[in-house]
């Protein structure tokens, strides 16, 4: 496990302590302070993933990320201040992978990283479970045939029952479920004041499968309607 | 296979329409507009038109002619006789003829008599009036009917009508147009003079006697050569005419005192019952109560009447009298034209009606012909309309309304009435010769009225052309515009008016002065002097008021688009107007409005803009922050106060990022800046999801919450994430600030179309009065130690203002309640 990874921003402290946090996880870090210096440094093979802000001087990330998405196809994490929904919207139609808002979490931003590199290198396993019918979203792939659920790769345990909840919303991706839905469907009963139970199960599956089960990225609530699966490319 | 145009059963006109109709329709739902000529739609609709415009007419002009000659003629039933023999006025002509050849037979000399059978008299049965010659003053023609007559002796005037020129005055003896009769010798004539020229009625007449006169061929002879060919209840068919002699046809015979008539060989009834009375026909002498006179015993009277009466002239050079067709003649005529008149009615109804019926069955195309004459009739000005309107009113009624006897009557309702004195069939006759005085006038204001109203319904309003209306509208529109200067307009309108009248009348008397020779060049110069002063005061003022009315006016308007908020335009007037430093300082609020509310904007502007600028710049330092903290804390060999130390780092440096966020979003909601994504949702299941989703800060807290939400779903249109963040900040003020073991309250009520949920807790500290707790950083307490950021309700309440929600706080004593109100849809 001795990935580089290319940390980009303006500020060095920044990206001095993203630098420590990753080099613990045992990743090589390369650091540039620019939008130029990073597209000098993204183009180096051994470079496998790239940490780019968004606001730098001389080019900025988003317009650094296009170069080098000309170049290369390899994993970019966009880190900004910009925490507006619009401002993620465009950041991952630029073509990064993920979108990070400041100020981050240290910790989850390592497992982001993990996580991208892993189906980064995963991609060929990836291919090869389509043809036995996986169900693949995301970081997840799910065996629907063995109810074996993987997340980067990762084997999840989950119990039966979130097992048919996570069954039912990821074979039904953007679909919206009321929680009686879910009630009657997975334990076959009338549902009467389910909404905290099955809000338990799914809290309980999200952090197994959420890198920040806080800010899911996966299970949604659909506030006021239900729940339902994030499509994710 | 399509059978409609193949089956010989069906119409192939309908069929065709049918098809057209079809084409018509689908062109009009593919929006297009088409104009559909159907084969000679034309043709149709001017025979349609035509058809209705001849029915029509024709129809109406018959009734009303018909009904106009049954008024004037003052009898309900129209004179209307297939032979003129079987009239009233022929019998009466008949008997007065026979009391003529009586008088002859009895030795005597008949007066002369007026045969005017028109004259309106006393009593309705007398058919004749006697005209003494010594009380005829003048007879005198007064239009082409129109005779009047005067009688001195009685005092009274009266007004004939007749329906011919005939009125005999005379019968020969006098001359027919000269007023003055002069009486001829009268041993010189004989009795029988004023009848041997008549060619209408033949006579023999043998007096007591045995003296004859006749003017028959043959005399004697000729009647009973007459009785033989149609001796009564015999015909004689070797003529080949029936009971006829000469073309004569009616006979009258007088003998022994009796009268028997014989008319086309048939004998018919004169004495009825042998009273006489005002049913009874004959006018002759023989009834019980009409006896034969002694002077009539051994008379014989023998007359006969020419079925077709002909038209002679004559003179009697022996008197030098002119004498024509008689009055036989003039009956034929009469009821000849009469008959001939109700029958063209009779036809020209009928045709209008045939008309009427082609115009039915082409109904369906005249709409194109109406539409045709309304495009023609639309560039008509609308006082043209009302002018010519007006003249067919003038057309059609003023020969009646100008008469005033015809208003006498319909005041009155008498006076040419058949029974005399009032009578409501008289006053209805009255009505409809006032009303039918004119029936092509009439006519022309129907088709009029018509035309105007098919304009009416053919064209917008818009396209209706008026001289007047866009000068009404200027005056309307201006009058509403400014009113202040219309009014002052007005006044000194007024008052040049009067300095201008005043001018006048000096003037007049000056001139008047002149004009009767009075010295006057002094007078002149003292006065004139005067008047044009007056005259230039007048007109200076005027205008310096007028230019004032209209400065202020513009004034006014300009106040209103300050008002409206207009403040772009300064108001610019001339250099010497009365009101250009009222109008400069105006500007100057203007301008000073604008500037404010430049700035206002610019400012506000400018905070949105500095919030999100200090907030993204916030984070940048803050981000340092933290994974700093998190490294420190990650380190081990750290004494155990730096680690504490390093603790209380992080943690007040993860409210630090909390309150930027909220710092930053309510300052996007202030600004109207929140975008919002509305959708349909339950409201109940949004407030059980949220708490559900907060059930570990509830579970943890040692509150208990009492939860009152319906089973059904509460729909509103609300953003789910923001309205989320509202409860959630609802309910975590409630966690924070409730007393410790007390409970919150949570209800979701449906009323008034609306959804209120509500929060209510008991405050752990007291609450202060006449706080906004919404406002931005305030808190119950202020000294501001616990870990809110002070922003939760207001985030709260701005979130659920963007969502188009109210938002609502209460308190009492320590009781702190808020009320989120949603309408349902």
């Amino acid at each position: 496990m001795n990935e580089c990874i290319l940390v980009v921003d303006d500020d060095p402290e920044i990206v001095r302590a993203i630098a420590i946090t990753l080099e613990r996880e045992g990743y090589q870090v390369r650091r540039a302070y620019d939008g130029m210096e990073a597209l000098d440094q993204a183009l180096d093979p051994a470079v496998k993933l790239i940490l780019i802000d968004v606001m730098m001087p001389r080019l900025d990330g988003l317009s650094a990320l296009l170069r080098i998405r000309e170049k290369r196809n390899l994993p970019v994490i966009v880190l900004s201040a910009k925490s507006e929904d619009t401002d993620k919207i465009l950041g991952l139609s630029m073509g990064a992978d993920d979108y990070v808002t400041k100020p981050y979490n240290p910790q989850e931003l390592a497992a982001r990283v993990k996580s991208q590199l892993r189906r980064y290198t995963l991609l060929g396993d990836v291919h090869a479970g389509e043809k036995q019918g996986l169900l693949i979203n995301g970081r997840l792939s799910y065996d629907p045939a063995g109810r074996v659920l993987r997340a980067d790769g990762d084997e999840v345990k989950l119990t039966p029952t979130e097992t048919k909840i996570f069954e039912l919303l990821m074979k039904h991706p953007g679909q919206i479920f009321p929680a009686e839905e879910i009630y009657r469907r997975i334990w076959n009963e009338d549902a009467y004041s389910c909404e905290n139970t099955v809000m338990v199960h799914i809290r309980r599956i999200r952090e197994k499968i959420e890198l920040n089960p806080k800010e899911p990225d996966y299970i949604k609530v659909v506030w006021g309607i239900g729940y339902k699966m994030e499509q994710h490319g | 296979m399509d059978t409609k145009w193949n089956s010989m059963d069906k119409d192939p006109g309908e069929a065709l329409e049918r098809f057209v109709a079809e084409e018509v329709r689908e062109a009009v739902e593919a929006g297009k507009t088409v104009k559909v000529l159907r084969p000679g739609g034309r043709v149709m609709a001017f025979a349609a038109f035509l058809a209705f415009f001849l029915g029509v007419t024709l129809t109406l002009s018959s009734l009303g002619t018909a009904a106009n000659r049954v008024a004037w003629e003052r009898d309900p039933v129209p004179r209307f006789a297939e032979d003129w023999q079987e009239t009233e006025r022929f019998r009466s002509e008949v008997s007065s003829y026979l009391r003529d050849f009586l008088t002859i037979g009895a030795g005597g000399r008949p007066d002369f008599y007026c045969y005017d059978y028109w004259l309106e008299a006393e009593e309705g049965s007398e058919l004749g009036c006697v005209l003494q010659e010594d009380t005829v003053h003048a007879v005198e023609e007064a239009g082409d009917r129109w005779w009047t007559f005067e009688t001195i002796d009685k005092g009274t005037s009266g007004t004939a009508y007749v329906t011919g020129p005939e009125v005999r005055v005379d019968l020969g003896s006098a001359s027919s147009s000269s007023a003055s009769v002069v009486p001829a010798p009268e041993k010189e004539r004989d009795p029988d003079e004023a009848f041997q020229n008549d060619k209408n009625v033949l006579y023999f007449i043998e007096t007591a006697d045995r003296k004859t006169y006749s003017n028959a061929e043959g005399g004697r002879s000729f009647f009973q050569e007459a009785e033989r060919l149609s001796g009564a209840g015999t015909v004689d068919f070797s003529t080949g005419v029936q009971g006829q002699k000469d073309g004569c046809n009616f006979f009258l015979t007088f003998q022994n005192g009796r009268v028997s008539i014989v008319k086309d060989g048939v004998s018919l009834d004169v004495y009825g019952n042998g009273f006489y009375d005002r049913d009874s026909l004959w006018f002759v002498p023989g009834y019980d109560n009409f006896p034969v006179s002694e002077d009539l015993e051994g008379v014989t009277v023998h007359m006969a009447v020419r079925q077709d009466p002909i038209r002679y002239y004559g003179v009697d050079y022996r008197t030098g009298n002119s004498y024509s067709s008689g009055s036989m003649y003039s009956i034929a005529q009469q009821v000849e034209e009469t008959r001939s008149f109700y029958r063209t009615q009779a036809a020209l109804f009928a045709a209008g009606l045939a008309c009427l019926f082609v115009w039915f069955c082409l109904r369906k195309h005249r709409l194109m012909a109406d539409r045709k004459i309304a495009a023609w009739t639309c560039r008509v000005w609308t006082e043209a309309r009302f002018l010519l309107v007006l003249a067919c009113l003038w057309w059609a009624f003023l020969p009646g309304i100008a008469n005033l006897d015809f208003v006498y009557e319909l005041l009155y309702g008498y006076g040419y009435g058949w029974d005399g004195g009032y009578s409501f069939t008289a006053w209805g006759m009255a009505v409809l010769r006032l009303v039918l005085s004119n029936v092509p006038g009439l006519l022309a204001l129907i088709w009029l009225v018509w035309l105007i109203r098919n304009d009416h319904r053919h064209n917008p309003r818009e396209a209706r052309r008026s001289l007047l209306r866009p000068f009404f509208r200027a005056l309307r529109a201006r009058d509403l515009k400014r009113p202040v200067e219309k009014r002052l307009s007005r006044r000194v309108a007024l008052f040049v008016l009067l300095a201008v009248l005043l001018a006048a009348e000096m003037l007049s008397i000056l001139i008047n002065m002149t004009l009767i020779g009075y010295p006057s060049w002094l007078l002149w110069t003292v006065y004139l002097l005067p008047v044009l002063l007056l005259a230039w005061a007048a007109a200076a003022l005027a205008r310096r008021e007028l230019g004032l009315a209209k400065d202020l006016g513009r004034l006014a308007d300009q106040v209103e688009a300050v008002r409206a908020g207009d403040l772009s335009k300064p108001l610019i007037l001339p250099e010497d107007a009365d009101l250009r430093q009222t109008a400069e300082r105006l500007n100057d609020i203007q301008a000073g409005m604008k500037a404010a509310l430049a700035e206002q904007t610019r400012s506000e502007r400018m905070k949105v803009e500095l919030v999100s600028n200090v907030s993204h710049d916030l984070k940048t330092p803050l981000t340092s922050i933290l994974s700093y903290a998190e490294l420190l804390r990650q380190e081990e060999n750290l004494p155990p106060a730096a680690a504490d130390y390093a603790r209380i780092i992080d943690e007040k440096a993860q409210r630090l990022k909390s309150m930027v966020q909220d710092v930053f979003e309510v300052s996007r909601a202030a600004a109207d800046q929140l975008p919002v994504q509305p959708e349909r949702l339950d409201l109940g299941k949004l407030l059980r999801q949220t708490l559900a989703d907060m059930d570990g800060p509830i579970q943890r807290s040692a509150l208990a919450f009492k939860i009152d939400l319906p089973e059904e779903p509460v729909m509103i249109t609300a953003d789910g994430k923001r309205l989320y963040r509202v409860f959630q900040n609802l309910i975590d003020n409630a966690l924070r600030y409730a007393l410790e073991g007390s409970r919150i309250y949570l209800a979701l009520k449906i009323g008034e179309g609306r959804a209120a949920a509500s929060v209510r807790n008991t405050s752990r500290t007291e609450l202060p009065e006449g706080v906004d707790f919404t406002a931005r950083f305030v808190r119950g307490d202020a000294s501001r130690t616990d870990g809110g950021s002070g922003l939760g309700l207001s985030i709260a309440k701005s979130f659920t203002e963007a969502c188009g929600g109210d938002f609502r706080v209460e308190t009492m004593a320590d009781l702190f309640t808020a009320t989120v109100t949603f309408p349902l849809s």
